[in-house]
């Protein structure tokens, strides 16, 4: 709590003090403490006005924003919860206490709904003196920049003045308790709002199964796609006894790299394979680190340019793999090899939403990955992760599950509308099985979507045979490139817009899986229309019928 | 005889006029394929669903569906088109097929690999070069093939237009086809009568051909009803009729055969000609099995009731007597290859197409050729029933610039290298698309010549014109059973073998063994050349060879 030296000069000051002495002491030091600014202590137990704002990709950050602020409200305080893509910046100066929830994206950014008000943190650097804050950051630990948006946005907020009233809350996939816990605490008044030294708290995550690794085989691998096409969709079925997930939920895989690239590396810096290195404190050979453990293929410019930084050498900021960099940007000495795997990360887990159904596919796990396949200076490219997976036939892979609560099947009673084009489609085929095993009453209709109807219908003979008995009571698919004008999901529905918005009359629920963009925010462009159009009232009525689905659960997106 | 109807004679009766839920079917979006009662009926719009069977397999494994396609059949009566005709088909086929325009054994073509959505544009795109498939398959009238040489002399001219004259007398009235694929106004008050189809349609296919001797080019015999023109001093007097003919057949079933058609009679003019087709299709409508498809042919109604029995109620329902056949001489079958002149003086030049099928292949551009000689506008063109392609109508002055186009694609170097019995053989379809298939033929055929011709050549028979047909399954399309040597799939690789057909097309063939793969027929074959080339007569046919020497 305080120095050495400084102790050593309080103890020189009061020893042999008398009580005067004292007494006189003390009240200087509360003097002190009465004018130091930007110290917040919120008055116990009175009533506050919070303003709850959330930036969310999933639902997660929304979802909890609401839970808090009911939360908020029990206890007498004013609450309003905000989406932060909704929310006027310039509003901030006029808040009394602004608790941010955000999530992190892809390589620790903001997510999408949430970049506008980073933005206007960042290029307008609005003076914020007067503002309280709090930020609650959700993210998964298994990537490597964990909860970085939440960190940024608590770093902005203090940088344009504002004042911390808790520390951030850097919550794991499983978040809620701490969460609670984390705001009660900001609503007492006893929060520490202590800044630079302290490290942000950390939710522990309780090692429960969402954490726990597994092991399982490979058993099948299909590539669903048929010759001529120009994608690769792998069917896999993995081996996995014992293993509890639900119809919803996603594998986490780490992948490896390739072994040819590793030895690449090692002989380009003239190191032995056994060689025991350190890597954030632990020991092991340098083959193990490279290949299981490091991300080496794309590097994001933060390595790149600390890699530079032991070279020496100016680099481009680009996207490049660690072998060319090593090639183009030769280490000074061998022994710089070291350095440069502390600048490296860990690689990042790839999630893929499982295709099969615990019910239909006892001690199975299907998962539906698409090859991805991109150009870099004119070259065919693969991601690494489905690449390792389009080629692991026989092999034995490590995982872990990944829980989504928010997306879950409907009451048995209740219908289902679910429109997955692409992989999109691997959560729905777990859906309909599981529906199908437990003999679901309520009605299913599909909205299937991809380029060439002959080569890319993605599990078409067993969509088939779903229509056969009755599981599918509807279906209808949209193949973008088989015909001039490209067709795609959204216009199917559009097609069929009066029968989807009585759906949604009777009580279905409306699933979304796929790509965030631009699939998903055509699709919910398409569903406005559709609502407005068929309920005859304004785009604004629309947007509310939308919300109160999405309030009652019934809209659910699993998108990436 | 069993009264019960058959599955596909109550599709035809519940078809609403041959409309069925092919609307509806064509809307699936799950599958290429057509709802099953709806796979019957586009047959009569002119086109079979098939599927691509190399590939079944695998896509079973891919859990795709197998790989549905359809293949379009144009009504073509006399199989002939105009350049700019030829011009339509050529970018038709360019653009939602598999690009290889398939000449067919009744003088018409046919596009293969068109998927479902693509069926309605492509019959747009063929109505809009006035061009139609309705009837091309199915149970009703098929095309009308008529004598293809030459095919400029008014006696020519004559049979052509009777052709066109049949095709649209037994033309089904419904106008199905305009609403379902050229989105046309259902008329809905008008009613729809069809006093030839009524609801039934024919009870099986029924083909109608034209010859005219000595050629018998359109093997009129092998066709329910053949038209024989009786030609005196250059003009038509009148057609012999011949009834019952049909190549079909059943593996393992006795009471299947394939049959010559028989002559019954002759009509002095053409509208009793017309009449005459008409009313045995009547005939047939009424008397027709429609229990067992398999005995349902024309050919079988007559040997049910009889020729006398027949006849009798055609002269009753046409309302005047058939005179005496006429007699008639045929002497070949084979296309005249290569330049022709007509005898109004205009020119014809016959191309080998192998078993019809039209594409760019290495150094041999026949589509190219054929579309660049289009293009002049200096030709029609005409097919024939062994599946060439005649140039014709071309003016003296024009024939160099054909000449020269034909010259640089390798038409003419292709026409005349290959060798006598490649360019009198034919084969059907069969695999990959032809559900029916047993064994290969036209993917199959060119490569067994190349070995028959080996042989032939030892026994120095290299000129001689001995035809030689392959079908992938005992149905006949490439007429099988009126060839010297016939060979019918019964297996895959292995083939029953025929002989003793007459050059004319005037005699069936007989089976000489069955289930036969390609060692033991180059074998047998190698045994029957020998004997022929050392023992036949000046001049003796292979087919009546093997009728002397008692192989069959």
């Amino acid at each position: 709590m305080i120095t050495t030296e400084r102790n050593t000069v309080l103890q020189q000051l009061v020893s042999g003090a008398s009580h005067d002495e004292l007494v006189w002491i003390s009240g200087y030091l509360s003097g002190l403490l009465g004018q130091q600014p930007n110290r917040a202590v919120l008055p116990h137990s009175a009533s506050l006005n919070i303003t709850l704002a959330y930036g969310t990709e999933t639902g997660n950050s929304k979802a909890l924003a609401h839970k808090l602020a009911a939360l908020g409200k029990r206890q007498k305080h004013k609450m309003k919860v905000v989406a932060l893509d909704q929310y006027k910046p310039t509003q901030l100066a006029g808040e009394a206490l602004f608790i941010a929830v955000v999530s992190t994206q892809g390589d620790g950014d903001p997510p999408i709904a949430a970049q506008r008000f980073f933005d206007y943190l960042i290029q307008e650097q609005p003076d914020l003196a007067g503002l309280q804050f709090a930020v609650l950051a959700l993210g998964d630990s298994s990537y490597p920049r964990f909860c970085q948006a939440g960190i940024d946005l608590d770093q902005l907020l203090r940088q344009n003045k504002a004042t911390r009233v808790q520390k951030p809350l850097l919550c794991d996939t499983d978040y809620e308790s701490a969460a609670i816990a984390w705001f009660d605490q900001l609503l007492t008044g006893l929060g520490d709002p202590d800044g630079q030294s302290v490290p942000p708290m950390l939710a522990n995550a309780p090692a429960g199964p969402a954490k726990k690794v597994y092991a399982g085989g490979i058993t099948r691998h299909i590539n669903l796609n048929d010759r001529g096409s120009d994608k690769a969709t792998y069917h896999i079925e993995i081996a996995a006894p014992g293993i509890a997930y639900q119809p919803g939920d996603a594998l986490a895989l780490v992948p490896e790299n390739p072994a040819t690239l590793v030895e690449d590396l090692l002989a380009l810096t003239g190191t032995y394979a056994t060689q025991e290195v350190s890597y954030r404190g632990q020991q092991r050979p340098v083959y193990t680190l490279l290949q299981k453990e490091l991300n080496i293929s794309w590097l994001p410019e933060r390595v790149v340019a600390a890699y530079a930084a032991i070279v020496q050498q100016e680099i481009p900021e680009t996207k490049i793999g660690l072998k060319d960099l090593l090639k183009i940007y030769p280490l000074k000495a061998p022994a710089q090899f070291e350095e440069v795997l502390q600048v490296l990360e860990p690689m990042a887990p790839r999630q893929y939403s499982i295709a099969s159904s615990p019910a239909a596919h006892p001690g199975e796990i299907h998962l539906t990955v698409a090859l991805d396949t991109f150009s870099v200076a004119g070259e065919v490219r693969h991601g690494l992760c489905s690449h390792y997976l389009s080629l692991q036939e026989d092999s034995v892979l490590s995982f872990r599950i990944h829980t989504n609560n928010r997306f879950r099947l409907p009451p048995e009673n209740k219908d289902m509308i679910m429109i997955g084009p692409g992989t999109g489609i691997a959560p729905f085929r777990a859906f309909l099985n599981e529906r199908d095993a437990d003999g679901a009453i309520g009605r299913n209709w599909l909205f299937f979507g991809d380029r060439n109807f002959t080569t890319d219908f993605l599990y078409q003979t067993e969509i088939q045979s779903w229509l056969e008995t009755g599981l599918l009571s509807r279906f209808n698919a949209a193949f973008s490139r088989d015909q001039e004008e490209k067709i795609y999901v959204q216009h199917r529905m559009e097609e069929h817009g009066a029968e989807l918005y009585k759906w949604l009359g009777e009580g279905a629920y409306l699933y979304i899986c796929g790509a965030r963009v631009p699939m998903a925010a055509d699709v919910e462009a398409t569903l406005l229309r559709i609502i407005a159009r068929e309920s005859g009232e304004s785009t604004e009525a629309a947007q509310q019928f939308l919300e109160q689905l999405e309030t009652e659960g019934r809209y659910l997106k699993d998108v990436y | 005889m069993s009264t019960k109807l058959s599955s596909t004679e109550r599709i035809k009766t519940d078809s609403k006029g041959l409309r069925g839920t092919l609307k509806e079917s064509l809307l699936d979006e799950h599958t290429g394929a057509l709802r099953e009662d709806d796979q019957v009926l586009i047959k009569f719009h002119g086109m079979y669903q098939q599927d691509n069977r190399d590939r079944r397999e695998e896509r079973a494994a891919k859990k795709l569906d197998r790989l549905y396609s359809y293949m379009i059949r144009l009504r073509l009566p006399g199989g002939f088109l105009t350049p700019e005709q030829w011009i339509a088909v050529h970018e038709i086929a360019g653009q939602h097929t598999t690009g290889v325009i398939k000449i067919t054994t009744r003088q018409t073509i046919q596009l293969h690999g068109i998927l479902k959505a693509k069926i309605k544009p492509t019959i747009k795109a063929f109505n809009e070069a006035i061009l139609d498939s309705i009837a091309a398959c199915g149970d009703v009238n098929r095309n009308v093939v008529a004598a293809a040489y030459p095919s400029q002399s008014a006696v020519h001219r004559t049979v052509h237009q009777l052709a066109d004259k049949i095709s649209a007398y037994l033309k089904p009235k419904t106008s199905a086809y305009y609403e379902i694929w050229l989105d046309e106004e259902k008329i809905i008050e008008k009613e729809e009568t069809d006093e030839l189809y009524e609801d039934r349609y024919l009870p099986r296919k029924f083909k109608v051909a034209i010859a005219v001797p000595p050629n018998n080019d359109v093997d009129v015999y092998t066709n329910d009803v053949g038209l024989i023109a009786i030609v005196e001093a250059g003009e038509i007097k009148g057609y012999n009729i011949a009834i019952g003919g049909g190549m079909g057949s059943t593996h393992g079933n006795s009471a299947t055969y394939p049959r010559l058609a028989t002559p019954i009679g002759f009509v002095d003019n053409e509208e009793k000609a017309l009449k005459a087709v008409y009313e045995i299709a009547t005939i047939q409508r009424d008397y027709g099995n429609r229990s067992d498809r398999k005995l349902s042919r024309l050919k079988y109604t007559v040997d049910q009731y009889g020729l006398d029995f027949f006849c009798d109620e055609l002269e009753r329902r046409m309302g005047f007597a058939l005179e005496t056949t006429k007699e008639v001489i045929f002497t070949t079958r084979a296309d005249e290859y290569g330049w022709q002149q007509t005898e109004n003086g205009t020119w014809t030049y016959t191309l080998f197409t192998e078993n019809g099928r039209l594409l760019d292949e290495g150094d041999v551009q026949l589509k190219t050729a054929i579309y660049e000689v289009a293009q002049t506008g200096k030709a029609n063109i005409r097919f024939t029933c062994h599946q060439n392609l005649s140039l014709c109508d071309i003016a003296l002055p024009d024939k160099p610039v054909i000449e020269a186009l034909l010259k640089q694609y390798g038409a003419i170097a292709h026409t005349e290298q290959a060798s006598v019995v490649r360019k009198q053989a034919m084969a059907c379809v069969a695999f990959n698309t032809c559900p029916l298939a047993l064994a290969e033929a036209q993917r199959y055929m060119p490569a067994l010549i190349s070995s028959i011709e080996q042989l032939l050549h030892q026994y120095a028979l290299d000129d001689e014109e001995i035809i030689m047909r392959m079908t992938g399954c005992p149905n006949g399309c490439a007429r099988p059973y009126a060839a010297e040597i016939g060979f019918v799939g019964t297996a895959y690789g292995r083939y029953n073998v025929y002989l003793g057909a007459d050059r004319a097309g005037t005699r069936l063939n007989k089976l000489y063994r069955e289930s036969q793969d390609e060692a033991a027929i180059l074998a047998l074959l190698d045994n029957l050349f020998k004997q022929y080339s050392e023992q036949r007569l000046p001049g003796e046919a292979f087919g009546d060879f093997s009728l002397r020497a008692a192989w069959v």
